[in-house]
């Protein structure tokens, strides 16, 4: 994975947070980091090339009007104002390829100077087994702080610990294994027939993300919500909110107009065209 | 009506194997390559300009334009041989590399016919092959088709339009290549594919470069359009021979008729 910096611009190496999608249900990461550039006023600074990422390209994304700028698979904002950096990620990463992508992410992470790594996903919801709705919407958590998967500090905001998550079980093993060079265990993955529900949650992008960045010693801390496909616009504000929450951000300390979450230009056409009113 | 169980989902939505990080990567293939007919070129090739052509419109263009030099020919070792003509044709599975004959022989102009499925996963090898690698281009211009099931907006069958990306260079440079009055692709649309993957390495490399996506796919009105659109980039183009016997030709202009018959069996 090759950063290059966008003509003309500088990387601020004072940005020691990085906030990225886990590619997941919903693409609510992806919309979650596109509310976060939006509002914090975040500038392009680069690009990421990852010969693992499937090709795109757009319109810029931010507007308030689309004015040509050209948009990649994976690029870098920085915000100053609150020392984070973005990084959005517009398309699949190739099948198979996963894990070869995170390890080259956390690379990149951990050769920028980066400290705290923020990933951003949502959740299968049927495949939450404990539903308790009299909170509210609920966002978890998995940190790297505790062995078994829990933060103080994500305990104090509210965020609920992922339980699913077994630092012993066979695929957290596996995970941990592939991306840890000096692994001395050989670990062999389960045979498609072996998997079972609990192996979800290790299987999805985050996961190996979280794997290869806890792997490189980068504090690590990923923020999940449960959703289903459909309309996802109110998930991708819990997990930008939880996310500002996290880093002791609000909106009003952003850059944006009025400190409140600005909407992205490219956001107008999400649902495609309206429908063509002259059969009516 | 498509069943909605099995149609392909939008492509906003994915498929469990796109989100698993255990699915085994697929076997790997050797690297595509370029061949260069006799007496080889001194390498790497460094055109003026560079224009691909992946639409059928274009293609169709490419292929009848005269005054063409065939120079090489890009191989993906994935993509079977059998069908193909000795002498270069629409229905040939190749990418072919031609040259213009100019009367400033320092303005060297280079076409690229892509007649061959480049999937997503190895655009990235062609893109570089085509750009960044055996041919560096000063300015690339591709020509491709708006993909329906990416575009957010409504796209009638019966309106020929076309839209523009570019790079930064492209956008900051003093001279243009007669593309000024086409509008910017929306936002909120994506491209993908070949296309993008050579949009993004000119972007990624700092080099001059538009991407033009027409609408419809094929046809005579589509094929005039571009036409059009490729005298105002390059003037010297003989373009008056393409429009002969359009209305002749199949309404996928470009195409075989009978695409479903288009495989390996039927050679």
């Amino acid at each position: 994975m090759e950063f290059v910096v966008e003509e003309g611009k500088l990387v601020n190496e004072d940005c020691s947070t990085l906030v990225l999608p886990a590619l997941s249900i919903g693409n609510v990461g992806q919309l979650a980091v596109d509310l976060l550039v939006s509002s914090t006023g975040a500038e392009r600074v680069g690009y990421l090339d990852d010969p693992n990422l499937l090709p795109c390209v757009g319109n810029d994304a931010y507007g308030p009007l689309p004015c040509g700028e050209i948009a990649l698979p994976l690029e870098v904002y920085e915000s100053s104002s609150i020392a984070t950096t973005l990084a959005q990620q517009r398309s699949p990463v190739a099948k198979g390829m996963m894990i070869k992508f995170a390890e080259n992410i956390a690379n990149f992470a951990a050769s920028s100077g980066k400290k705290h790594i923020i990933v951003l996903s949502s959740l299968d919801f049927q495949r939450l087994h404990n539903l308790d709705m009299s909170r509210g919407p609920q966002v978890y958590y998995l940190s790297n702080a505790e062995s078994d998967g829990r933060d103080d500090h994500c305990e104090r905001l509210g965020f609920g610990r992922l339980h699913e998550y077994d630092s012993e079980g066979r695929c957290w093993k596996y995970l941990s294994s592939v991306f840890e060079k000096n692994s001395v265990e050989e670990l062999a993955l389960p045979s498609e027939d072996e998997l079972e529900d609990i192996d979800y949650y290790p299987s999805l992008p985050f996961a190996a993300l979280f794997s290869a960045f806890k792997a490189r010693g980068l504090k690590m801390t990923c923020l999940l919500c449960y959703c289903s496909e459909g309309d996802n616009i109110p998930e991708a504000f819990l997990l930008a909110e939880a996310s500002s929450k996290l880093m002791g951000l609000t909106p009003d300390k952003f850059h944006g107009e009025g400190g409140k979450w600005q909407i992205p230009y490219s956001w107008k056409s999400m649902y495609g065209a309206p429908p063509d009113m002259s059969m009516f | 009506m498509e069943d909605v169980l099995t149609e392909n989902p939008p492509p906003s939505r994915f498929f469990q194997e796109d989100l698993n990080n255990f699915v085994q990567p697929p076997e790997s293939l050797p690297s595509p390559f370029i061949i260069f007919s006799n007496p080889k070129p001194e390498l790497p090739l460094r055109p003026s300009l560079l224009i691909i052509a992946i639409s059928s419109p274009s293609l169709y263009i490419f292929h009848s334009l005269p005054s063409k030099t065939l120079l090489g020919s890009l191989i993906m070792p994935e993509v079977p041989f059998s069908g193909n003509t000795m002498e270069p044709s629409l229905e040939d599975k190749s990418c072919n590399i031609y040259s213009l004959s100019s009367a400033d022989h320092k303005n060297l102009t280079l076409l690229v016919s892509v007649q061959l499925p480049v999937s997503p996963e190895r655009s990235n090898l062609v893109s570089r092959l085509l750009i960044a690698k055996d041919i560096i281009p000063e300015r690339v211009i591709i020509l491709d088709s708006i993909q329906s099931r990416n575009f957010r907006g409504r796209l009638s069958p019966d309106e020929t339009l076309a839209a523009k990306l570019e790079t930064s260079a492209e956008k900051k440079a003093t001279t243009h290549t007669g593309l000024v009055n086409l509008d910017y692709f929306p936002s909120g649309s994506v491209i993908d594919g070949l296309s993008a993957s050579l949009l993004s390495r000119c972007q990624l490399k700092n080099r001059r470069g538009t991407l033009v996506i027409s609408w419809p796919e094929f046809g005579p009105s589509v094929i005039r359009f571009v036409g059009a659109l490729l005298k105002k980039i390059v003037p010297s183009l003989d373009v008056a021979s393409v429009n002969k016997d359009l209305e002749k030709n199949s309404s996928r202009t470009g195409l075989k008729k009978d695409t479903w018959l288009d495989s390996d069996l039927y050679t």
